[in-house]
C-alpha cells in the first residue's frame, strides 16, 4: 500500500490542472490560468470535414501535449515523460514511479474514470489525472474535476491508459523532472500572448484561429443537410454547449481562463494595460456563453429552422469579429 | 441578521429560477433548499441547459460569475448552495458590509 502525501485542488481543465497540480505539490508556486496563458492554451479550429470526426466540430484550445511542451520552452520547467507498447511496462513503470514517491499523471479514456457516475462519462482518451497512491485492488487518484481524492479500480485505470482510438493514450505518464530557480517571467508571459495572437491570426490555414470561427459561422448552415434527421441535428447543436461550457473549458471556451491569465500577468510583469484586455476578453466568453446558450436553447426545443441556423451563424461572425480585434490590439500592445 | 438575509436571498433565488425559466407551476415555497435541484427529488427538476440559463440570470442579477463549469456543478446543486456562493462572492466584493 502506497499513499502519497498530496495536496488535492479542483481545476477547471484537466491538463492545465494535472500540471498547475504536480508543480504545486512539488513546492512551486504558479496558478492553473498562468500555466494555461504561459503555454498560449487558447486557441480556436473548425474541422468540417475529417476522417477522424463523422460530423462537423471544434476547438477551443491548443493540441493536448502542447500546454506542456510550450511552458517548458517558456520556463525550463522540465518533465518527465514515458509513453508504453506493452500495457505490462507502463503498469510496472507507474507502480514503480509511486513506489519512489513521485506523483505521477497518466493520460486516460475518461470513461474508465469509475468513481464519476456512468451517465456523466464519455470516451474521450485525452483526460489527465495524477495517481498518488495504489495498493492490491485501486490507484488512488487526484482528479481536477472531482472535489477530493479517490479510488480507481486498478483493471479500470489499466484499461484507461491503454484505449484504444482516436488520440490513444498509449499510457502515456509525465511528472516534473526539474524546476529552475529563476524563471523570466516576463519573457515567458510575453512569449504566450505573442503565440497565441499568432495563433489566433496568423497561421495560414483556412479553419484555424479567428479564420475558423469565420469558416464556423460559414458552415453551421450546412449542418442541417448533414445531419441524418432532427434528432441528429439537435444532439450536434446541443454539443455546442458541451464543447464550450462543459468539457473543462473554465467556461466560455476557455476565454474566462485566458482573462484570468491576463488579469495576474498585468501585476506580474507590471503592464496594467493587460487589465483593460483582461476585462474586455471576459466580455468576449460571455459572447460565447450566450452563443453557447442560443444553441442549447435551440437544440433543446428542437428549433433548428433555417432562420436559427443563420441566427447562429450571425453570432458566430460576431465573435470572429471580436476575437479579430481583440487579438490584434493585444499583440500591437505586447510587440 | 445573516439568517433573515438567508431566507430572504434563498426565497430571490428560487424566484429567479423559476422567471428565468418560465415555470408556473410550482410554489417556491415548496422548493426545498437542500434538496438536490438536478436528478429528481425536489418540487424543481433543472437540466444542464437549465443551468446555464441560470448560471447568466444569477451573474445579471447579483453581478458574480460562476465561470468555471466546475465549479457550476457543486454550487448549483441545491438553494442553499447558490445562496451560500453568492453570499461568499458579495463579502468578496464588499468585505466591509460583512
Amino acid at each position: 500500500m502506497i499513499t502519497i502525501p498530496y495536496k488535492h485542488k479542483m481545476a477547471a481543465h484537466c491538463e492545465s490542472g494535472s500540471i498547475t497540480s504536480l508543480l504545486n505539490n512539488a513546492g512551486f508556486d504558479i496558478t492553473e490560468p498562468m500555466v494555461f496563458g504561459i503555454s498560449s492554451g487558447i486557441f480556436f479550429g473548425y474541422f468540417h470535414k475529417m476522417k477522424s470526426f463523422p460530423f462537423p466540430t471544434f476547438i477551443v484550445r491548443n493540441k493536448p501535449g502542447k500546454m506542456r511542451e510550450n511552458l517548458t520552452k517558456r520556463t525550463g520547467i522540465k518533465f518527465h515523460t514515458y509513453t508504453f507498447k506493452d500495457p505490462e511496462k507502463g503498469r510496472q513503470m507507474l507502480n514503480r514511479l509511486l513506489e519512489q514517491n513521485i506523483p505521477t499523471a497518466a493520460q486516460v479514456d475518461f470513461f474508465y474514470m469509475d468513481y464519476i457516475p456512468s451517465w456523466e462519462r464519455v470516451h474521450i482518451n485525452v483526460h489527465f489525472i495524477v495517481v498518488v497512491g495504489v495498493n492490491t485492488n485501486h490507484y488512488l487518484v487526484s482528479d481536477s474535476y472531482f472535489p477530493k481524492l479517490v479510488e480507481l479500480k486498478t483493471e479500470s485505470l489499466n484499461m484507461a491508459r491503454f484505449a484504444g482510438g482516436n488520440m490513444s493514450p498509449k499510457g502515456f505518464l509525465f511528472h516534473p523532472e526539474s524546476i529552475p530557480k529563476e524563471i523570466d517571467y516576463e519573457k515567458a508571459i510575453i512569449k504566450g500572448i505573442k503565440k497565441a495572437c499568432f495563433n489566433m491570426l496568423k497561421i495560414p490555414i483556412p479553419f484555424l484561429g479567428v479564420k475558423g470561427i469565420r469558416l464556423f459561422a460559414k458552415k453551421i448552415t450546412e449542418w442541417p443537410s448533414l445531419a441524418r434527421d432532427t434528432e441528429h441535428l439537435s444532439h450536434e447543436i446541443m454539443k455546442i454547449n458541451i464543447l464550450l461550457e462543459d468539457q473543462g473549458t473554465g467556461g466560455g471556451g476557455f476565454r474566462f481562463m485566458f482573462a484570468s491569465f491576463l488579469q495576474q500577468a498585468a501585476g506580474m510583469i507590471n503592464k496594467p494595460e493587460l487589465l483593460d484586455f483582461s476585462r474586455k476578453m471576459m466580455e468576449i466568453g460571455d459572447g460565447w456563453r450566450e452563443f453557447s446558450l442560443l444553441a442549447a436553447r435551440f437544440g433543446k426545443n428542437r428549433d433548428l429552422g433555417p432562420e436559427r441556423m443563420k441566427e447562429l451563424s450571425e453570432r458566430l461572425m460576431d465573435r470572429a469579429q471580436v476575437e479579430q480585434q481583440f487579438f490584434s490590439q493585444l499583440y500591437k500592445t505586447i510587440k | 441578521m445573516t439568517e433573515i438575509l438567508s431566507a430572504e436571498l434563498k426565497m430571490e433565488i428560487k424566484k429567479l429560477i423559476m422567471t428565468t425559466l418560465n415555470i408556473n407551476d410550482v410554489n417556491p415555497a415548496d422548493v426545498d433548499d437542500e434538496l438536490p435541484l438536478f436528478g429528481g427529488g425536489n418540487k424543481l427538476t433543472l437540466d444542464s441547459v437549465d443551468a446555464l440559463e441560470i448560471i447568466m440570470a444569477i451573474q445579471r442579477t447579483y453581478q458574480v460569475r460562476i465561470a468555471d463549469q466546475n465549479l457550476a456543478r457543486y454550487t448549483l446543486r441545491s438553494i442553499n448552495s447558490i445562496a451560500e456562493f453568492i453570499e461568499t462572492e458579495k463579502a468578496k466584493q464588499h468585505p466591509e458590509t460583512k
